[in-house]
């Protein structure tokens, strides 16, 4: 049981959500809860109205029009994990989905809910920068979208206005024949990322980026191209990892591993990723 | 404050009114009496308190009670259709000894049919996969994998003989 009395509301749409929050701005948006209600339990965060979105009945769709896979900020980890359209457009994000947290948290906490919390480690957040990945805020006024460089801010701090709510995120569908990965350092399965990575690379390498997470605030993204006009071979590689190590200055550590050990990670991951994506390439001469 | 919620538990429907700073794991607790839930951690790590909602296994430590309006749940207590005879699955723990506290037994059982329900005949990866979110702190896994290989096993020659 929790100690301090809050004001619960569980709205059936998504029009009497946003009037709430329009006239509030004290109110905590609970999505699947994965972040939120720990922190609530150990009485980090003491809110005195809560708002939750399990029973909107909508943003739980996976969809895909105009070149864009746009999934609902209620489309919870297990499906971002196997929905058909996920992984055949967005391989990399279905990849993070599969290893967020554990079985458990994957069938309740929400895509939505984790990029609004904007942990610096969530899996999410390299995957969204690495396919340039845009951000919907709906507020009763009307609906803004925002790049993952324009959303998130700081430390557990993004652009949402508290009269906003996440709504979406939509990605790029991956070109034909590009390639796509995520990988992550964790001490054991389920932890947090350490320092964790996401490519996105063209079959012709004219176009590489990698996107860096646990080394900063916010994720830290890199164009790689410029590297590889001979490949993906050793030079390139060393070129790739100084480059995530420059870019990961701001990397502070905690107690397990500090800033310079999570920038020497970020050279290993920065090029694992980047390996692992062009290997994922199709039509491509190696 | 108070919320008053419809639920289906184990079966059965009921209408709960409940304090909304109440978390699932105490509504099946302290209201219902179904004291399988364990709560090891209340920050969503050690999954003792594992339920089914609507079929998936969740944490109940990091959900409202007031949030389950109109769900179904199921603890370990609304597995099998007769008390007295345990599931396929407990029995694989009790004959592997798949335990010792048993503290963390229900959960992992839930997980065990979640995954089996998906997958009948899992390697040893997936099964060490699909119980990661479930600590033991006193066996060290090997006769939790052992119940659980056993069980489904047991479950596929089951269908065997049925078939």
């Amino acid at each position: 049981m929790l100690s301090r009395e809050f004001e619960f509301h569980a709205p059936r749409t998504l029009g009497e959500a946003l009037e709430l929050i329009a006239a509030d701005d004290d109110v905590t948006v609970l999505a699947g809860g994965m972040s939120l209600m720990p922190m609530m339990n150990l009485g980090l965060v003491k809110p005195s109205k809560v708002l939750s979105l399990n029973h909107l009945g909508v943003l739980d769709d996976v969809s895909v029009e105009d070149g864009c896979l746009t999934l609902g900020a209620c489309v919870r980890h297990a499906c971002v994990a196997t929905d058909p359209l996920v992984l055949q457009h967005c391989p990399s994000l279905s990849a993070a989905a599969r290893v967020v947290g554990d079985t458990q948290v994957r069938n309740r906490g929400t895509i939505g809910g984790s990029i609004a919390h904007a942990d610096p480690s969530a899996d999410y957040l390299p995957v969204l920068a690495a396919v340039g990945a845009s951000i919907t805020l709906t507020s009763s006024i009307g609906n803004r979208t925002l790049s993952a460089a324009e959303f998130f801010i700081d430390v557990m701090f993004t652009a949402r206005e508290p009269s906003e709510l996440v709504t979406a995120v939509s990605v790029p569908v991956q070109p034909h024949g590009w390639g796509a990965s995520y990988e992550r350092l964790a001490r054991v399965e389920g932890s947090f990322a350490i320092v964790n990575a996401a490519a996105l690379v063209s079959a012709d390498l004219s176009s590489a980026t990698v996107a860096l997470g646990g080394v900063g605030p916010r994720p830290v993204t890199l164009e790689m191209a410029s590297y590889l006009h001979n490949g993906v071979d050793d030079a390139a590689l060393i070129a790739v990892g100084d480059a995530a190590y420059e870019a990961s200055e701001h990397a502070t550590g905690d107690v397990m591993s500090d800033g310079e050990y999570r920038r020497a990670m970020a050279r290993v991951l920065a090029c694992r990723a980047l390996r692992r994506a062009v290997e994922s390439t199709v039509g491509r001469s190696r | 404050m108070k919320a008053t919620i419809e639920v289906r538990i184990n079966g059965l429907t009921r209408t709960v009114e409940v304090d909304t700073r109440m978390i699932a794991a105490d509504l099946l607790r302290d209201e219902l009496r179904l004291t399988s839930v364990h709560i090891g951690c209340a920050t969503g790590n050690c999954g003792a308190c594992t339920m089914l909602l609507d079929g998936s296994t969740v944490k109940s430590c990091c959900i409202l009670a007031a949030d389950l309006e109109g769900q179904q749940i199921t603890t370990i207590e609304g597995l099998g259709q007769d008390a007295s005879e345990l599931h396929s699955i407990q029995q694989a723990f009790v004959r592997n000894q798949g335990l010792q506290c048993g503290y963390c037994t229900p959960a992992m059982i839930l997980s065990t049919l979640a995954l089996l329900s998906t997958n009948p005949d899992p390697s040893e990866d997936d099964i060490r996969h699909a119980i990661s979110g479930n600590l033991c702190r006193c066996t060290g896994y090997h006769f939790i994998i052992k119940s659980i290989e056993d069980a489904a096993r047991q479950i596929h020659n089951a269908e065997q003989l049925g078939a």
